[in-house]
């Protein structure tokens, strides 16, 4: 092998001056406003008068180096070699005139790209690795952020919503995603306990750290085989013993599912951020489609379609009609799983005698 | 206290607590800082020295801890 | 090249009008035996309903305790292709800004060591190379940093900052959120690259309340830019949105304090009644804008529901200026770091250990003064603490 470059350490990121567009760099700070064009493209105003316009498509996030070297040769052509990624795995193009957009737009639609995600719609999955690369995964993520986006591309594309509807996918309940202040999450859930595998604990695993771990202290020593035992009725099968000890594997195939959570959001437009709630505790882990979830989720979107206001977010539409009425307007059934008897338990009991009555 | 006597002690305290428990970089610190009577940041340049070269490493399994690193 | 495992599974993933994952993975099977049994091990999981990965925990580049995350095959003889799948984290410019060129050099230095994928981005922000071996990791490390880049966070430790695109092309940004970022990332190198916390640690910089980072939900430190002062307004603005936007339905009336009205042809905002959740900005962003003294709200404590439930950040600090060189902020942050490694378990959240100990306690030993701003409501229950000053002997 060739010889290695001298290593530096403690050097923090590339600075991120070098990689701002001229009209970016010249502008910044300075912009007045901004206009959204399509549901692909939009255009920032300066107070100079300049003008920034922003083409963005969609990626699955997980992106070989192939398509990303179409991406660079694309921004090398048409955009003076400059693009960004957004928060939630989208891909911008920049150009500095009007007349440029057409040539971008055609050449990223010619080259196979999504053109969308901009305004009240739904703008890509944010999501976690699922079996693609962790160890805790329940479900896979990028599967169903795809069988969802085949459902609802649409509202990338081009149709409209009350507002924008932010989608997530976390693989377990690690939630690397932070998907609990999401319109609609969906979360890889366990239904069956760790199992214990007595000679690797004692070989591989720090006891007391394990049972620290487990936030109902359900895991207690067992030290007739150096190893832990399990309270089965205190076990709420988060997994967290898992992370510490891995030889506590908690996956069950048969009885992994997916659980789905409504009503979140984190910006602070007309209300407060909102954690998600939960709609649906389980549903089957039935790859490679997942048509149970992705029914449900367009279940849930069509209700908040019929039923929202101009401007509503999900959890404010839900808000406004009360969660009774959305289990009936989303024609959900209401389990025993939704009543909360966890952390937050007292804050959700309904300490009034107004109600609605639903069917 | 010499540099390099430090670095013992702190490999010594490492290695003593080698399959009973993990130490993380604070518990190293805290207890030589302690026990010697010297600043934290004299004990994390010593321990920083000891990773730099290898001698013990970071591990993060279930946190963050410094040991020491398997025989190849 | 041919197929080397059928992914009849995988396969059905490639229909449908969304980009696929599937193909990316194809793609880079083309070139990387590591990617072509990642198909086979993947489509294995489809199968079995059932993930092939097992956590690493020892393997770093030398005197890092994080940026890699060890990975490896629970089946590696079945595709020893993935028998080592390690994660590189490379700690992603401020933004997201890339050029071409630099976009093709990271693509170079992963086709030479890994598997030709990766996450453009992680959850956190890292630029995330998902897949190489124990081997290739210094060169790795010597090739990336030699030419400016280094590796982001993980572990207990400062994890890679994100902010929104803020100033560089969003004119709601109140802060300069990427010198923010950018300054924190360098200021805490150490801190970032060899975990010294009780667990890991968030900063996520946000403009305005809109906070398109999602700070709120998942920074440890949540910095949300705001304002004092008179919502600006531009009433001849005002004029040309009526016609195009309902403005009494669609913006007054969503004001969540009431605290506009229009008087004849002109926008009147009650600004000592307004909380600055900007949705009339975002409505008419022609004719409004923040007011002219700018900062930031300082927000604490945010993290994912495991293990005792999920926690949003809650304010500290009601307004602060971020401006360089921060001095105030980093001086609060030192106290912070301070109070959590005196106080803090092995893997509890700085939220966490507030809650477990108390608001209160914290504000006292950092000696915050309390301010309502800090709480939705005050307490229902007579069962608080005095000090030692309150009471008469």
């Amino acid at each position: 092998m060739s010889e290695l470059p001298q290593r530096q350490t403690d050097i923090g990121p590339p600075h991120y001056e070098q990689f701002l567009h001229p009209v970016i760099k010249k502008n910044y700070g300075k912009w007045k406003y901004h206009e959204i064009l399509t549901p692909g493209s939009m255009v920032h105003v300066s107070d100079t008068g300049d003008k920034i316009y922003t083409v963005r498509v969609a990626s699955p996030r997980l992106l070989s180096t192939d398509t990303l070297r179409v991406m660079a040769d694309i921004a090398a052509k048409h955009c003076d070699g400059y693009l960004r990624f957004t928060t939630r795995n989208n891909v911008e193009f920049f150009v500095d005139a009007e007349s440029k957009l057409a040539p971008l737009m055609s050449e990223l639609k010619a080259k196979g790209f999504m053109i969308g995600g901009i305004g009240p719609g739904i703008s890509n999955i944010v999501h976690t690795q699922g079996w693609v690369h962790c160890h805790s995964a329940a479900t896979d993520a990028s599967g169903l952020v795809k069988v969802i986006m085949d459902e609802l591309h649409e509202y990338f594309t081009e149709k409209q919503l009350a507002n924008r509807v932010r989608i997530a996918v976390a693989c377990c309940v690690n939630m690397c995603g932070a998907v609990h202040c999401s319109d609609i999450a969906l979360v890889g859930v366990h239904k069956t306990p760790p199992r214990i595998d007595d000679t690797n604990v004692k070989n591989s695993c720090e006891i007391p750290s394990t049972i620290a771990s487990c936030p109902t202290s359900a895991i207690s020593p067992d030290p007739a085989k150096k190893s832990v035992k399990i309270k089965l009725e205190k076990c709420m099968y988060c997994g967290n013993c898992y992370s510490v000890c891995p030889a506590m594997p908690i996956a069950d195939p048969i009885n992994d599912g997916i659980a789905i959570v409504v009503g979140g959001k984190v910006a602070n437009l007309r209300s407060a951020p909102m954690f998600s709630k939960l709609a649906i505790p389980w549903l089957p882990n039935n790859p490679p489609r997942w048509p149970e979830v992705t029914n449900a989720v367009k279940q849930i979107l069509n209700a908040y379609i019929a039923g929202a206001k101009k401007h509503e977010r999900v959890g404010e539409w839900i808000k406004r009609i009360g969660w009774e009425k959305f289990f009936q307007e989303a024609n959900l059934e209401f389990k025993i799983q939704h009543v909360d008897d966890f952390t937050f338990a007292r804050e959700t009991f309904r300490t009034t005698a107004a109600f609605k009555w639903t069917t | 206290m010499d540099k390099e006597e430090l670095k013992k002690v702190i490999y010594d305290l490492v290695e003593a607590s080698t399959g009973k428990k993990k130490l993380k970089q604070t518990d190293i610190l805290k207890k030589v800082s302690a026990d010697k009577g010297i600043e934290k940041d004299e004990v994390k340049a010593a321990l920083r020295e000891l990773v730099d070269a290898g001698t013990l490493i970071f591990t993060y399994f279930g946190g963050s801890y410094i040991e020491i690193p398997p025989k190849a | 090249m041919s197929k080397k495992y059928q992914t009849p599974l995988l396969d059905e993933l490639k229909k449908g009008a969304f980009p696929s994952f599937v193909t990316e993975i194809e793609k880079a099977a083309e070139h990387s035996d590591m990617a072509a049994d990642l198909l086979g091990l993947v489509e294995l999981s489809y199968k079995e309903r059932m993930t092939h990965w097992k956590h690493g925990g020892i393997v770093g580049v030398r005197g890092y305790g994080g940026g890699v995350i060890g990975r490896y095959s629970d089946i590696p003889e079945k595709f020893p292709g993935v028998a080592h799948f390690h994660t590189v984290r490379i700690n992603s410019p401020s933004g997201f800004f890339y050029t071409s060129d630099a976009i093709r050099q990271v693509c170079d230095i992963w086709d030479k060591y890994g598997s030709g994928l990766t996450n453009m981005h992680g959850s956190t922000g890292d630029l995330v190379l998902l897949g190489t071996k124990t081997e290739h990791l210094e060169s790795i490390f010597a090739e990336f940093s030699s030419r400016g880049w280094d590796l982001g966070g993980s572990g207990s430790a400062m994890r890679t900052p994100s902010c929104c695109v803020g100033k560089a092309r969003c004119e709601w940004a109140n802060i300069d959120t990427m010198a923010i970022t950018n300054d924190i990332t360098q200021h805490f190198q150490d801190e970032m690259h060899r975990p010294a916390f009780p667990y890991k640690f968030k900063f996520k910089t946000a403009g305005c309340a809109v906070d398109c980072i999602a700070s709120i939900a998942r920074a440890d430190m949540s910095i949300i830019g705001t304002w004092k002062g008179d919502i600006q307004i531009d009433q001849a603005e005002v004029k040309n949105y009526k016609g195009k936007i309902d403005i009494q339905a669609e913006v007054i009336g969503m004001c969540p304090t009431g605290c506009m009205k229009m008087s004849g042809d002109q926008l009147v905002i009650d600004n000592s009644n307004c909380s600055r959740c900007m949705h009339c900005l975002a409505r008419m962003p022609k004719a409004l804008r923040p007011g002219k003294e700018r900062g930031a709200t300082l927000l604490m404590g945010s993290k994912a529901p495991i293990v005792t439930g999920a926690l949003m950040s809650w304010v500290i600090v009601p307004f602060i200026k971020m401006e360089p060189p921060y001095e105030e902020f980093y001086e609060l942050i030192g106290k912070i770091w301070e109070w959590w490694d005196e106080n803090g378990k092995n893997r509890e959240r700085i939220g966490e250990l507030i809650e477990r100990v108390g608001f209160p306690r914290f504000l006292k030993d950092l000696d915050i003064k309390p301010h309502p701003a800090m709480v939705k409501e005050p307490r229902r229950d007579p069962f608080f603490f005095w000090s030692e000053e309150d009471i008469v002997r």
